[in-house]
């Protein structure tokens, strides 16, 4: 990840400023539940609620903007054009803001990153981040492979060819455990290119 | 259990906290706890009827999909169904794998079963486990309706990944369990979001939704073939601590034409693959690339092109990819 991120330091119980007073009960609830979905600990009783709330509008740009946050946390996609636009012109029509100047639109990467700190000012986001970031692993020896591990965050580009993951899922304990076991993976890999992994030609 | 010290432990002195603390630490599970834990919870994947709601986060993709598992006469047959995004449906027989693609009228045909090379820990692989992660057990919280059990493996170094497991204690079954990175990022995650454990399931439940696949579709008979055991001649020469090679030979890749040089190498939880094939022209990716917690390393080697992929830091996958070499001839 970006060395620049706005992932946050510190302590954990640090990293996140409380939901201001100013936020609405109802909205902070709504938020915190998409992020609870999110992250997978709606309870049995409460996910057609939380689905069901999901409908509004206000609820549907939280949902988009936890995961375009996410997405940038983790270093995932460039935004759609047509998304960046939206949110440089919502940028553009606030009091406070730290939009990034109109020649950087071009630029998803760089322009996401000034918008997931943006974002990261409102206070509701900070309950995703909360939920993304867990206490980090408290391992002794850390320090020693902090190093080698900060060399290699080069950003990464794409995604695991699908052929060497459908040949490597098999092997790995830690999800061989799961229900649908390496199958998740192998759902998620071929979803984008159903193609891919059978082709006949060699890839790119 | 770590949680049972609570009552007691609270009419002591501090200094005795630390006593109990150290006692109930994960030394005190002794060294196969770890690989127990994992292999009674492997085995409820596998031998359980189970039916429920399953979310997939990676990386940046989130899925949502609907599971059925059976256990009938010693074999396995499950159905996935995507809930959202493009429609896939995957089910697994005994004897073969079929994914469904509707949309893009595509049915790829596996001709084998998956076999898990888990659970066979080795007991080297059973010291690794304890070597290189810190064991702990604890009580989870609920996770689809169910108390959960929370199993943590922290890794030593900073080469691996945490992983967190939560986990149904009178089933076994894997409810929840997130793959954390040394920032403390959740970069993968898996989770029912509901669950029926020891359900009944009908047949059909986990047969595919076309009983023969329509006229217009394309059927691909493909996935990677069975691996035949061999020596590659190839080696890596600065394998991080705690890796052993589990497997090493020959397989048909998708989309290539020649059998690839096949090596996995792993820590008791995690696996790291490493490929080698002749470097091609057509080949001109390398660097490093990342699906939720699977991370992939491609580099050229005289003329091979060395691909590792595996469940670590991309600093561990790409020290692998680099230490790659030809055995040397005695």
């Amino acid at each position: 990840m970006n060395e620049n991120s706005f992932a946050p330091k510190g302590r954990p119980e640090e990293r996140i400023a409380p939901p201001s007073e100013a936020a609405s009960r109802e909205a902070t609830s709504v938020g915190a539940n998409i992020s609870r979905l999110m992250d997978g600990e709606v309870e049995d009783g409460e996910f057609e609620r939380c689905v069901a709330d999901l409908k509004s509008p206000d609820a549907m740009r939280t949902w988009t903007c936890y995961h375009v946050i996410g997405d940038h946390l983790r270093g995932g996609y460039a935004m759609s054009a047509a998304f960046s636009r939206s949110l440089s012109q919502a940028l553009a029509a606030e009091p406070t803001v730290l939009a990034p100047p109109p020649k950087r639109v071009g630029q998803p990467a760089t322009f996401a990153w000034a918008v997931a700190a943006t974002l990261a000012a409102v206070t509701v986001v900070g309950w995703t981040a909360f939920s993304m970031v867990e206490v980090p692993p408290t391992a002794v020896a850390r320090a020693r492979d902090a190093a080698t591990v900060r060399a290699a965050q080069v950003k990464p580009t794409g995604e695991v060819p699908a052929e060497y993951l459908l040949a490597h899922q098999e092997y790995s304990p830690a999800f061989a455990i799961q229900g649908g076991g390496p199958y998740l993976r192998a759902a998620t890999a071929t979803a984008a290119t159903p193609s891919a992994a059978p082709a006949a030609e060699p890839r790119k | 259990m770590m949680h049972t010290w609570g009552a007691p432990a609270r009419r002591v002195s501090a200094r005795l906290l630390v006593v109990a603390a150290v006692l109930a630490s994960p030394a005190a599970y002794g060294q196969g706890y770890a690989a127990q834990w994992l292999t009674r919870v492997t085995q409820a994947a596998r031998s359980l009827n189970y039916t429920g709601t399953v979310m997939v986060r990676q990386g940046a993709r989130f899925d949502t999909f609907r599971l059925a598992h059976q256990f009938e006469n010693g074999q396995e047959s499950e159905k996935l169904l995507s809930l959202d995004g493009p429609a896939r449906e995957i089910v697994r027989s005994a004897t073969e794998v079929r994914y469904y693609f509707p949309d893009a009228k595509v049915v790829q045909i596996e001709p084998r079963s998956i076999r898990n090379v888990f659970p066979s820990l080795s007991p080297e692989q059973t010291a690794n486990l304890a070597q290189y992660y810190e064991f702990k057990l604890s009580p989870g919280g609920r996770v689809a309706g169910r108390v959960t059990e929370m199993a943590v493996f922290e890794p030593r170094d900073g080469l691996r990944y945490a992983h967190r497991f939560w986990a149904d204690p009178t089933t076994g079954l894997l409810l929840k369990s997130r793959l954390v990175n040394e920032k403390g990022e959740v970069i993968e995650e898996f989770a029912f979001n509901d669950v029926t454990v020891n359900a009944k399931i009908d047949k059909d439940m986990v047969k595919p939704s076309w009983t023969a696949v329509p006229d217009d579709w394309k059927v691909v008979q493909a996935g990677p073939g069975e691996l035949v055991m061999n020596d590659t001649g190839w080696t890596v020469t600065k394998l991080p601590p705690g890796f052993i090679k589990i497997s090493e030979g020959f397989r048909k890749l998708a989309g290539k034409r020649d059998p690839v040089t096949h090596l996995v190498f792993s820590d008791g939880l995690v696996a790291i693959s490493v490929f080698v094939e002749p470097f091609t022209v057509t080949q001109t990716q390398v660097g490093l690339t990342q699906t939720g917690g699977l991370a992939q390393y491609s580099t050229r080697s005289d003329a091979f092109r060395v691909t590792v992929v595996g469940e670590a830091p991309p600093a561990t996958v790409r020290q692998i990819a680099q230490s790659v070499s030809r055995k040397t001839p005695n």
